[in-house]
Formats: structure tokens, C-alpha cells, sequence
């Protein structure tokens, strides 16, 4: 019912008001749906651009989770870890970063001369340009979750293929046919985030259509337009998701790790180890440590974080403290959303799982004018005015995600602990509290930190919903870059990474084993 | 076995606790002004910390973005006119203060600190008040021996594909279009805007850029912002500002002012009044005129660093904003069509 609340009642509360002129029921603003040249167009850029890093990331992504999450190469949990980082910073700060490096006055520019830098200024501005930066970003999603299906393979499998056959030919017959609905559901996950992406190719100068649904909205305020121009981006939505509950959900919702997985020795690459250790830290290198590097290069020296701090500091704070309060409302709502799914407890569970996903594959600019479109009224001000229209945007958008979590940690609890339990006599709320939510607490941790994460980098929405005065950190830098120079925007958005990556590391080392047997 | 509930009930005081000590922490009515703002917030905010150290009114501020072509408060406002968030509107030119008065959005108030400001520059009812302003000028690259003079240069054979402009469909280079609209006359002016396409001008995202295009040396000149053109001089590019149409018969420089408007239904008024009394001040035109946005004071006496010429000594082109606001509304579909969108 909450869901619904938060998550539906917006979009259906915009979808009416896009419908009703002057009190009547009008269809006029569709009318120019889809029909002149110039949305084809943009629609078409939407589409080149998501099946580009679709393409590339599972091209990419799936062979490096086979080579993380299967083989002997070196350090592969170091590797694991960095390829995950460009996911959790706001897609902009990669954009930045790139920008300093190849842009006009890049850094490039330093050290080849202004003459080299048109060209990969012409490269970066455009869609080779912003498929590959959101390429670094969304590899991490096929990557991770090629490693998570490997875990689920029963090992016998392979082991009988490997009395018959080399690891290549066990890979090409068994591995790779039964982790295909991951990749499938991988390469879903890239497609509609890409898809819905709108920071980057809006700052890479990339036309597509979630830019032009913000564009109406914001530039233009045509409030029926801009819901006229979110419905392909929702429909789009739709039929993707459609189509991996029909073919895929099935498989994916819940995942096992098959309990002989560490069984096997992983799979040697013999002399071919160091050359794709090479290769992998060639990738390493170019998609996350040099934007990192070029940002500390850019923001060198103290004064420019001094002033970033002076200008951002309560910024960074109120950033901080959204996240922590969204975070813990994510793994309360996500924990029983996931522990409805999981039990099948209501029969609308189904429905439940398929809000949740289809809220957060939803651009972000769809969700934000839906939640203005619902709460602003003078009787909602308590909602519009405060911070709690950021946090219903926040549990709007990434309840699907705790959820997910839930549902998986959920999946290893035997239901028999709780069958005991209500034998015993012990009620919903008993068992819930003191069987199930201690038993789930390394994925009530996990969903916490994947929560704080996302609600720290949240752009789309917050920049669309924020009250007077509460701005968050990255919306600081976005307002900031117009005009602010590139030293203080770098610092800035180092300040961001700290700030987002610091807890996940703290509670990496703090808590020792319990997260990291949750990422294992 | 207790410990979740406790965990949970820690969790939920400590939530509770924040958003009571948010409430707590917010100062009563009259200590606090909630503005919009479509002016570069690495300018502005500097004004609004200053006004907060000398009142102790605490302003609550929601900034534009680049992406939304600096119309995102104003449209938020538009969004908001019947659950009015915001007290004041500081506009970063007078078009939109005019849309918002011709919406209802507004509501007059004639500040004392208004009064020696040049009438042209201020609604006559006092819906909105103009200040620190930009000028519209031609950013030339040095190499450029003849510089252009008028804003027929864009015309000019000799100019034929050496010339870039801002899209003219976002900021302050559709006011301007939309000005020569109505001192023209539509014909005139859509003349002039094939001619400019027939002489294959180059389409920039916005007027930073075009000033940099120019000062690479990739095109001769280019109709920018003041500020765009001071910031280049200031950094050593090879560049010369040059003010438009000086000459006897020119029709004169457009003029960009800032517009502080007073918002009908404010929550803050009394606040409100203070903080537009503080923008129209001879000391915010000082300060925003020695920034880096290098702004033109419209006061008369106020000091100007020695790029920008003062106010008195530019020949200003002669426009009704009003009549700007609605001719930019009627322009757009022909602007479309000229961009082929």
C-alpha cells in the first residue's frame, strides 16, 4: 500500500493531469507525440546510444566476471572492488573527469597541444563519447552479476563436462548456457538504465529523449509536455520489463548459491594469467583509476578543497545525513517488500516485485514530476516544503534494490526456523523481529550500504523535487559548474567519491567478516 | 533476542530526533527569505551570505542549473503559483521577471534603493527591478583586423562562415533575437535571420562557448554577454569586446539587466523587501561589477573595473521588455524552423 503511495500515485497523478484541459478529458497533449522529425530523432539517439553500451558492456563485462569470478587471476577481489567504484559515484563526476582530461583545456591539452585535444574533444562530445563513459559506469552490472550466477552453478555439472572435455569447451556447453539469464538480466539492467540516463549526455551534449523530458520540464515548465514526453520513456520501460518477467524472472528473482561452489578449483589460465592480468589492469586503469587521477590532479593542492568545503560543506552534511535517513528507511521497506516476495506471503506479491523494478528502470525525471505533480498543494506542504519529498523519491526509486537484496539473503534462510517458531506460537511480527530479521542481518547490511550509496548519488530526482535550502552535494556541484572554476568543480567532486565510498570502507574493515561475506 | 526491536526503536528515535531538531533549528518567520535564483550561484551566493552576515536573515536559496538554460526557478514559480514556496525571484534578465508579471506570479513593490535607477531598466508598476547589468556585445579575435561594428556583420559576405552565435533558442540570445524582432518588425528580422543562415553561421550550445571558439581562433567573432567576453580578456585570450551599433544611427547595445521581482503570497514579505532593498543596492552593483560575472552597474556613481564601460557612456538599444517577454514567446516556432528542429 505504501508503494503504491509513493511510487504509483505519483505517475498516475501525473498521467491524469496530462489528460485534463480546463476540466475536460483531452488527449491534446500527445498530440505532437512522436511526430515531428526532432523526437524520432532523439528517440533514435536514446536507442543507438543504450544498445551501444549494452553491446559494449556485456561484450566487455561477462567475460571479465568469468575471468573474477572463475579463474586463478591475481588479486581478483582488489579487481572486483575497483571495477565497482564508477557505479557508485554520480554518473556526472565520470563525465567531469573525462571532460578534464580531453576536453579543449584538458589536461591532454598540456601535454599534446591544443591541436590533439579537437579531436578527442569531437570524440568525448557525442555518442562515442557518452557511450563510453557510461560504459565505465554500467560495466560493473554485468560483471557482478556474471560472478553471482557462476556461484550458483552446481559444481557437478562442470566437473561431469570436465571428464569429457577441457574448461573451454565445459565453459562454451554448460557455464555459459546456464549464466545466460544473467547476462540476459544484465544487459536489461544497462539497456533501461542507459536508457533513462540523462547527466551525462545532457553535460557530453548528446540530445536524447530523457533530456528532452527534463528539457520541457524544466527549461520550458510545460507540465503536460514533459508527461507527454516521459510516456516512450515509461512504455519503453514497460515492454523491457514485460519481457524479462515472461522470459527471465523465473530465474533470476531468487538466487542460491549452490552450496558446493567452493568445491571446484577455480579454472588456470596457465601462461595466458599475466597477459590478462595485463589486459584487466589496463581496463582497470583507463575506466577508473585515471578519472580518478585526473581529478586529484585538477583539484591539486589544499586551497582548492578549503574553498570546495567552504561552499559545500553543509551541503556535504545534509548529503550525508538524506542518505543515512533514506538508507534505513530503504532496508525497512526493501526487508519487507523482499520478505513478501520471498514467502509469496499475499498474492499480489508478483506485483509488488514488478513495481519496485519498474520504479527504479523508470527515468528519474519521470518520478520527480510525478511526485510534484502529487504534493504540491498547500495542504501537502509538510511533504513538498521539507526534506521528505527527497526521501520519497529516494524509497520510490530504490526499494527495488534492498528488496532484491531481501529476497536473496531471505532465499538462505530455511523456512523451517520460522515454522518453528509460529508452532511455538510466536506471531508475524515476533518471528519477523527475532527469527528472520537477525538471521537476514548480513543482507540488511548490504541493503543499508547499496541504499546509502544510491541515495548519496541520486541526482535525477533531488534536482528536480529539492526544497529551498536543501540542496544536496551533488546538486552543490551541478548548480556550481556553471561558472565555477574546474579546480574547485574537481574538488568537489573528489569530495563526493570520499564521501560515498568512505562508509562502504568503513564498514568493509569495521565489521570485518559480515560485509564482506555479503558482497562475497 | 530483544535486540532488534531495540535496534529498530533506536532507529526510529534517532530519525524522529533529526527531523525534530530540523523543524527546531529553522528561525522564525520574519529571520528568514526563501529566493530563487538564475543567476550563477558561484555569483550570487556570495551576494546572499553577505545579506545573511549583515541582517541576520537566513536565506534559503534554490539555484539554476546550466542544463535548464537558467529557467528552472522561474518555472518551478510558474509550477508553484497557487502553493507559493519562494518571496523573491532574482532573475538573471528581465524577460522572465515580465513572464511572471504577465502570469499573476508577481506582486509590485517599488524599492527606495530603486529610485536612481535608469526608468527603462524597472517594470513602471514595480513588478520587477532591474540591476547589475550584462551588456550584449561582439567578442572579435585579434587577428581580426576590421572588426565588425553592427550586428549586420553577421550578414556580411565577408563573414561568411567565420562567424558562430548562441542557440538561439535558450538565454539571453533569444531576448536579443526577440528585440530586433520588435524594432524591426517580423519581416526585417526574419530577413535578417535567413540572411545570417545563408552566410553560414555557426550554432554554438551557449555563449561560453562561443566566446572560446572565438578566442581558439576558429571563427572571426561572436555575439556573447559582457561577462563572457571580460572573463576571456581577464584570462589573457586573444580577444577585443566590441559594443554593437555605437555609431550615430546604430540602434544601440542590448542591455541584460538582473531583475529582483517580490512574489505574490510570499510566506516572508517583510523579509522578502529587505533582501530586494539589499539587491538593488549601490554596494551589490559594486560588488557584482568587480566579480568575475563583471556585471554594469545601473546606478549612476557606482564604481566599474576598467574592462566594462559604465553605463552613461553606452549607447543602449531602446526596447520595451514587456513587448521582448511576448515577441520571445511568438518567435519560437519561426526559431525552431530556422534550426531545423
Amino acid at each position: 500500500m505504501l508503494l503504491l503511495v509513493i511510487g504509483l500515485l505519483p505517475i498516475l497523478s501525473m498521467l491524469a493531469k496530462s489528460v485534463i484541459v480546463d476540466g475536460r478529458l483531452s488527449l491534446a497533449s500527445y498530440g505532437g507525440l512522436l511526430t515531428s522529425a526532432h523526437q524520432w530523432t532523439l528517440m533514435g539517439h536514446s536507442l543507438a546510444l543504450s544498445s551501444l553500451v549494452t553491446a559494449l558492456t556485456i561484450a566487455f563485462g561477462v567475460p571479465l566476471g568469468i575471468l573474477l569470478g572463475k579463474t586463478d587471476l591475481p588479486f581478483r577481489r582488489f579487481f572486483t572492488v575497483i571495477f565497482v567504484i564508477p557505479l557508485l559515484i554520480p554518473p556526472y563526476i565520470i563525465a567531469v573527469s573525462w571532460f578534464d582530461l580531453l576536453g579543449r583545456e584538458g589536461l591532454l591539452a598540456y601535454f599534446l597541444g591544443v591541436s590533439a585535444t579537437r579531436v578527442t574533444a569531437r570524440f568525448l562530445f557525442g555518442l562515442p563519447g557518452c557511450a563510453a563513459v557510461l560504459f565505465s559506469i554500467f560495466l560493473p552490472i554485468p560483471m557482478l552479476l556474471t560472478i553471482i550466477f557462476l556461484r550458483t552453478i552446481n559444481p557437478r555439472l562442470e566437473e561431469a563436462g570436465r571428464l569429457v572435455s577441457r574448461w573451454r569447451g565445459v565453459m562454451k556447453g554448460i557455464t555459459i548456457p546456464l549464466i545466460l539469464p544473467g547476462v540476459l538480466l544484465s544487459a536489461m539492467l544497462v539497456f533501461l538504465l542507459s536508457f533513462g540516463e540523462f547527466s551525462v549526455p545532457n553535460f557530453l551534449r548528446y540530445n536524447v529523449f530523457p533530456v528532452e523530458s527534463f528539457t520541457q520540464f524544466s527549461a520550458f515548465y510545460n507540465f503536460k509536455a514533459a508527461t507527454a514526453a516521459a510516456v516512450p520513456l515509461a512504455v519503453v520501460t514497460l515492454v523491457v520489463l514485460l519481457t524479462e518477467a515472461a522470459f527471465l524472472r523465473e530465474r533470476t528473482y531468487q538466487l542460491r548459491p549452490s552450496p558446493e561452489v567452493r568445491r571446484l578449483p577455480p579454472v588456470e589460465l596457465g601462461s595466458y594469467r599475466k597477459w590478462l592480468l595485463g589486459l584487466v589492469m589496463i581496463l582497470g586503469f583507463v575506466m577508473v583509476i585515471l578519472p580518478v587521477i585526473v581529478l586529484i590532479v585538477q583539484s591539486a593542492g589544499t586551497k582548492a578543497y578549503i574553498e570546495a568545503l567552504g561552499w559545500a560543506g553543509d551541503s556535504l552534511l545534509r548529503s550525508i545525513l538524506y542518505a543515512v535517513i533514506g538508507a534505513t528507511l530503504l532496508t525497512f521497506f526493501g526487508f519487507f517488500t523482499g520478505y513478501l516476495i520471498q514467502t509469496k506471503a499475499l498474492s499480489c506479491w508478483r506485483s509488488v516485485d514488478s513495481l519496485t523494478i519498474f520504479l527504479f528502470a523508470l527515468p528519474s525525471t519521470v518520478i520527480g514530476i510525478g511526485l510534484i505533480s502529487l504534493w504540491n498543494t498547500p495542504w501537502t506542504n509538510f511533504i513538498y516544503s521539507t526534506p521528505v519529498i527527497i526521501l520519497l523519491g529516494y524509497l520510490a526509486k530504490y526499494t527495488a534494490l534492498t528488496s532484491r537484496i531481501s529476497v536473496t539473503q531471505l532465499a538462505q534462510i530455511p523456512s523451517s526456523m520460522e515454522e518453528a517458531a509460529q508452532v511455538a506460537g510466536a506471531g508475524w511480527f515476533r518471528r519477523l523481529g527475532f527469527i528472520v530479521a537477525p538471521l537476514a542481518r548480513r543482507g540488511l547490511l548490504a541493503g543499508w550500504l547499496v541504499g546509502y550509496i544510491f541515495s548519496l548519488r541520486d541526482t535525477g530526482i533531488t534536482m528536480l523535487v529539492y526544497p529551498a535550502g536543501h540542496e544536496t552535494l551533488p546538486i552543490r556541484i551541478f548548480t556550481l559548474m556553471a561558472n565555477g572554476s574546474p579546480q574547485l568543480i574537481a574538488a568537489l567532486c573528489m569530495v563526493m567519491i570520499t564521501a560515498t565510498l568512505l562508509p562502504a570502507g568503513i564498514l568493509w574493515v569495521i565489521p570485518g567478516v559480515m560485509t564482506r561475506k555479503v558482497i562475497r | 533476542m530483544k535486540k532488534p526491536v531495540y535496534l529498530l526503536v533506536i532507529i526510529c528515535v534517532m530519525i524522529a530526533g533529526v527531523l525534530i531538531w530540523h523543524q527546531a533549528k529553522t528561525p522564525d518567520n520574519t529571520q528568514v527569505v526563501v529566493v530563487y535564483v538564475s543567476e550563477d550561484q558561484v555569483f550570487s551566493e556570495l551576494i546572499l551570505r553577505d545579506f545573511e552576515k549583515e541582517t541576520g536573515i537566513k536565506v534559503k536559496a534554490v539555484y539554476d542549473t546550466e542544463e535548464t538554460k537558467s529557467t528552472g526557478a522561474m518555472n518551478r514559480l510558474i509550477a508553484e503559483k497557487d502553493n507559493p514556496q519562494a518571496d523573491v525571484y532574482w532573475a538573471n534578465e528581465p524577460i522572465r521577471a515580465e513572464v511572471l508579471k504577465q502570469k499573476g506570479i508577481s506582486a509590485a513593490y517599488v524599492s527606495p534603493n530603486a529610485k536612481d535607477i535608469p526608468p527603462g531598466f524597472k517594470d513602471p508598476d514595480g513588478f520587477w527591478t532591474g540591476f547589475s547589468a550584462r551588456a550584449r556585445v561582439f567578442v572579435v579575435n585579434n587577428s581580426v583586423k576590421d572588426k565588425p561594428m553592427t550586428i549586420l556583420a553577421y550578414t556580411e559576405p565577408r563573414w561568411k562562415g567565420k562567424s558562430v552565435i548562441t542557440n538561439p533558442l535558450f538565454g539571453t540570445t533569444t531576448a536579443e533575437i526577440a528585440a530586433l524582432f520588435t524594432i524591426w518588425g517580423n519581416e526585417q528580422a526574419k530577413e535578417f535571420m535567413t540572411a545570417m543562415k545563408r552566410n553560414r553561421v555557426a550554432i554554438s550550445t551557449n555563449n561560453g562557448e562561443s566566446a572560446d571558439f572565438v578566442a581558439a581562433g576558429q571563427y572571426g567573432f561572436s555575439l556573447v554577454d559582457s561577462d563572457d567576453a571580460v572573463n576571456r580578456m581577464r584570462q589573457g585570450k586573444p580577444i577585443t569586446m566590441v559594443y554593437p551599433d555605437q555609431g550615430e544611427n546604430g540602434m544601440g547595445c542590448f542591455i541584460v539587466p538582473n531583475a529582483a521581482v517580490l512574489i505574490k503570497g510570499a510566506p516572508h514579505p517583510e523579509a522578502a523587501r529587505r533582501l530586494i532593498d539589499y539587491l538593488l543596492s549601490m554596494e551589490t552593483e559594486r560588488k557584482l561589477a568587480f566579480a568575475d560575472c563583471a556585471q554594469i552597474p545601473l546606478h549612476p556613481g557606482v564604481q566599474t573595473p576598467p574592462e566594462l564601460k559604465p553605463i552613461k557612456d553606452i549607447k543602449v538599444m531602446r526596447v520595451n521588455y514587456a513587448e521582448v517577454a511576448r515577441k520571445m514567446v511568438e518567435t519560437q516556432p519561426f526559431l525552431k524552423g530556422w534550426l531545423g528542429l
